[in-house]
């Protein structure tokens, strides 16, 4: 066989497969056929211990490996396909154009976090400003791709796109207000400089179309690597949640303005990069928490520990703990606004 | 004799597409030993101001050859890699 016919069958096999993948998640949505666990809290309570795991487990991806999978084929197409090198050309070009990209490129760059922290650094050196950084690196675990189709597919759509909003207007919000601050114009000062305009430097070699397919669904793999682990131990943990928590503690602590001041602070350090918070928020949604703490308790994790962490080394705590303080009070914020508009507080 | 050097941009702690990546260059630089073409493989810190000084912003892991961006956020193939690095000698001559 020619080397050509077998790049055409390659292609053509790969393109099959991400179709059909596509296709499943349509035909399921046409069927009206449920991609989120169905098990209610009171099926788990006949069970014995090591019995409710399995259940859940077995509940879980009997209906999520379709939404699953569709979700990290979806990320790694979308990560592949992206031109990478119009972005970044553009974030080191001025701060209007940091901003914009900064809110419209970072769901879709950022479904891995060791891609997001050196954008940050790189964002920043190249003068776009402390302001756009911040904004790229609060937009990015709050919204990306990954986390948005699992809240749309699992808990619902509304959310998910209320979700998107909230979080355009807090990161927008705290890259404003940090590079307005003292502090963040230290950072900014100290670690400016000239870049080449030219842009001379990158070529970058465009590769035949079966091979980003096949490097695509090798990302998603890698991905699933990452993530799947700490979902399956998260599921765990929210299988004995669902099981054990009684609903009437749920029903008063994560309720009212309590609720949503309560999850916005636990949402934050439980926070694990993992898709788990979606999950375990539904988990407790179905106990009764109402949808302003669930919104506030997804939008805890642009502050979470790990994520700072690694910023720290870059900008100063300062400026870490502003934008968290900000991340914070708009998660409350929203939180309540959410609850009140959809009467559900 | 042709000198070609690549240089392998990633994060520092490693991630692991960034070490991913600076195998594929070393690998290639292994087998192109023998054609007559010396690979030099250097790793350089995605974040450091003198790489966003020289190249800008960039998505790691990305490969320079020659002091030019030819790949960046995958990690190619060892066929690409080679393919790339034999163009770049071949434009040196």
């Amino acid at each position: 066989m020619s080397t050509g016919l077998v790049k055409k069958l390659r292609t053509a096999v790969l393109l099959g497969f991400v179709f059909t993948v596509i296709g499943l998640l349509i035909y399921s949505r046409i069927m009206a056929y449920s991609l989120a666990p169905t098990m209610k809290p009171a099926d788990f309570r006949g069970l014995a211990i090591w019995e409710i795991p399995i259940a859940y487990l077995i509940d879980y991806f009997s209906h999520g490996w379709i939404c699953l999978l569709f979700a990290f084929v979806a990320a790694g197409l979308v990560y592949e396909f992206v031109p990478k090198e119009a972005i970044t050309k553009y974030m080191s070009s001025g701060r209007v154009a940091g901003y914009g990209l900064a809110l419209g490129m970072a769901p879709f760059l950022t479904v891995c976090s060791c891609t997001m922290v050196p954008l940050f650094g790189g964002v920043l050196f190249a003068g776009a400003g402390i302001g756009p950084a911040i904004t790229f690196l609060l937009m990015a675990p709050a919204a990306n791709i990954l986390s948005i189709l699992l809240t749309g597919e699992l808990i619902s759509w509304e959310l998910a796109g209320v979700r998107i909003i909230v979080s355009i207007v807090v990161a927008l919000t705290a890259g404003i207000v940090i590079s307005k601050t003292p502090w963040g114009r230290a950072i900014e000062k100290e670690h400016q400089q000239t870049v080449p305009t030219g842009q001379a430097s990158i070529e970058i070699v465009k590769p035949p179309l079966d091979e980003r397919l096949w490097a695509s669904l090798k990302f998603a793999a890698y991905l699933a690597k990452q993530i799947l682990p700490f979902f399956l131990l998260g599921l765990v943990a929210v299988s004995y949640v669902q099981a054990y928590l009684p609903e009437d503690i749920v029903g008063t602590y994560l309720t009212g303005v309590t609720g949503v001041l309560i999850a916005s602070v636990i949402g934050g350090p439980l926070y694990t990069p993992t898709l788990v918070e979606i999950v375990l928020g539904k988990g407790m949604f179905e106990l009764g928490m109402s949808k302003g703490a669930l919104l506030s308790w997804l939008m805890g994790q642009p502050y979470d520990v790990a994520n700072a962490l690694a910023v720290s080394r870059i900008a100063k705590w300062k400026v870490v703990l502003t934008y968290m303080l900000i991340a914070w009070a708009g998660s409350v914020v929203f939180g309540l606004l959410y609850g009140m508009l959809s009467g559900s507080l | 004799m042709n000198e070609v050097k690549v240089e392998v941009l990633g994060l520092e702690p490693p991630c692991m597409r960034c070490q991913a990546a600076r195998k594929v260059a070393e690998k290639v630089a292994e087998k192109l030993k023998q054609t007559e073409i010396i690979v030099k493989v250097e790793k350089a810190n995605i974040m450091s101001k003198d790489v966003v000084g020289k190249y800008g912003v960039l998505v790691s892991p990305a490969i320079a050859v020659n002091g030019v961006v030819k790949f960046m956020g995958r990690v190619p193939s060892e066929a690409e890699v080679e393919k790339t690095i034999r163009e770049a000698v071949k434009k040196e001559a």
